[in-house]
């Protein structure tokens, strides 16, 4: 109370005159509402309360109905995998099974060189798929639906590049089963590094460039280092690199993978299309 | 967990959020009904009904401005609705007039102070003499803890003129406390 009385500019002296005046207006206690009071308050007032938006209420309902994260990616990642067109499916499927075929009858052309190049491209269509948002302008859509952009291109990632995982391992099986010369580890090796290497460079590119050129220039330079190692043979210093490092390619790919989903989802809102763009 | 401020809640019923309703009415049903109870000058029934109508007017009244602060608002809502009683009350009984706060007679009468004793404060009956602008900033600032601003918000009035009401109300308190009975009236 002495502070109040101070607050409101009265002086120490009346201060000390007043405070046992204001000390006995807390001899008069209100009452105070029961729990069943204000429970009856609020089942008069609920009705009240103004009808939220359709939108509004799916929203809701989608927050309160949410189960784990995972159980929730998931559900994500199925509802993308009917996005996907099939173009990407089947072309996919093409090319892995015409590396394949290179691979198995081809006698003038190095079968981890096929493997090095059918990888990458795998990647560069899977995120050609993924990015799709950024190159057909409705990325301003996909920023309007409830999940967050990075969350939904996280998701076409793990269904793309999963589906060609799944492809380069059949082809890694076939490849084993056929000519058993290499084991399957170092067979999945050759086209897994720099599957992830160029998804990884080319996803970062894409922050900056449009994702088509971004691509393009990625498997561009991809297939200009193989081409080297053609050139200067297995004992050149490129193709001891890429014999000697897959491992650590492979984990390059993966931190640049990481790095550019977290640098895409901090710059998407500068890759809205603009007017005249 | 950071608690959402009221200010938050409101802007949250306004879209039909029912869990910000019930937390604005658990956070402020208690405080509400305490100042009307005691603006009323003890009549818990009358204290009750203008606080649902409060909060009524909180849903169905003039839309709330986002960023306003809502301490003031609803004790603003409040005051005026009972001040509105008061006069209406003062008119419907033109006849016989009746007291209310404005018109707070000059001295207790007996039952006045029968009800006093019965209540065992006098502080009642001494806030319900003084005048209703300076009972409303009493009442704002020692039971409802509001900041000088915000009386000054809620009967919007200069802050000046609110640290003078408190000043005035403050000593006329004393007074009446001191000698309930020979005081006059403010």
């Amino acid at each position: 109370m002495r502070d109040l009385l101070a607050d409101q500019g009265e002086a120490p002296a009346e201060i000390a005159a007043l405070a046992p005046t204001l000390a006995r207006l807390t001899s008069w206690v209100a009452p105070t509402p029961t729990a069943a009071d204000t429970a009856r308050l609020l089942a008069r007032l609920e009705p009240l309360l103004p009808a939220p938006s359709p939108v509004r209420q799916a929203l809701r309902a989608q927050r309160v109905n949410r189960r784990s994260e995972p159980a929730a990616f998931l559900t994500t990642a199925l509802a993308q995998v009917e996005l996907v067109r099939p173009a990407f499916w089947l072309t996919s499927a093409a090319f892995t099974g015409l590396g394949l075929l290179i691979a198995l009858f081809s006698v003038h052309i190095n079968q981890v060189l096929v493997l090095r190049a059918v990888g990458p491209l795998l990647a560069v269509l899977a995120l050609s798929d993924v990015l799709r948002g950024l190159r057909l302008r409705v990325l301003e859509l996909e920023l309007s639906c409830p999940l967050s952009p990075a969350r939904l291109i996280l998701a076409r990632l793990v269904v793309a590049l999963g589906y060609d995982l799944g492809l380069g391992i059949l082809m890694s099986l076939a490849l084993g089963v056929s000519a058993a010369q290499t084991p399957l580890p170092a067979l999945v090796l050759h086209w897994l590094a720099p599957l992830l290497l160029v998804a990884g460079v080319a996803l970062l590119l894409s922050v900056r460039l449009r994702p088509d050129l971004a691509l393009t220039l990625t498997y561009s330079g991809w297939l200009t280092l193989l081409a080297l190692t053609v050139g200067e043979g297995q004992a050149g210093p490129v193709s001891r690199l890429l014999t000697t490092g897959e491992v650590a390619l492979a984990l390059l790919g993966l931190i640049l993978l990481t790095g550019a989903l977290l640098r895409l989802r901090a710059q998407l809102p500068a890759l809205l299309p603009r007017a005249g763009a | 967990m950071q608690q959402e401020t009221d200010e938050q809640l409101m802007a949250a019923m306004q879209v039909g959020d029912r869990l910000a309703l019930g937390r604005l009415v658990e956070r402020h049903h208690s405080p509400l009904i305490g100042y009307l109870y005691r603006l009323t000058g003890g009549d818990r029934p009358l204290a009750e009904d203008l606080a649902q109508e409060t909060f009524v007017r909180l849903l169905r009244g003039s839309p709330y401005q986002a960023g306003r602060p809502f301490k003031p608002w609803l004790y603003a809502i409040a005051t005026n609705l009972a001040r509105d009683h008061f006069k209406a009350a003062a008119t419907r009984r033109s006849v016989a007039p009746v007291e209310t706060p404005d018109t707070i007679d000059a001295a207790p009468g007996p039952e006045d102070l029968a009800l006093a004793a019965e209540q065992g404060s006098e502080v009642a009956l001494a806030l319900r003499r003084l005048g209703p602008e300076y009972r409303a900033a009493l009442l704002l600032r020692f039971y409802g803890d509001l900041s000088l601003l915000e009386i000054a918000a809620t009967l919007e009035v200069p802050l000046g003129t609110v640290k003078s009401r408190l000043s005035v109300g403050c000593r006329r308190l004393r007074e009446l406390l001191a000698s309930p009975e020979r005081s006059a009236p403010c």
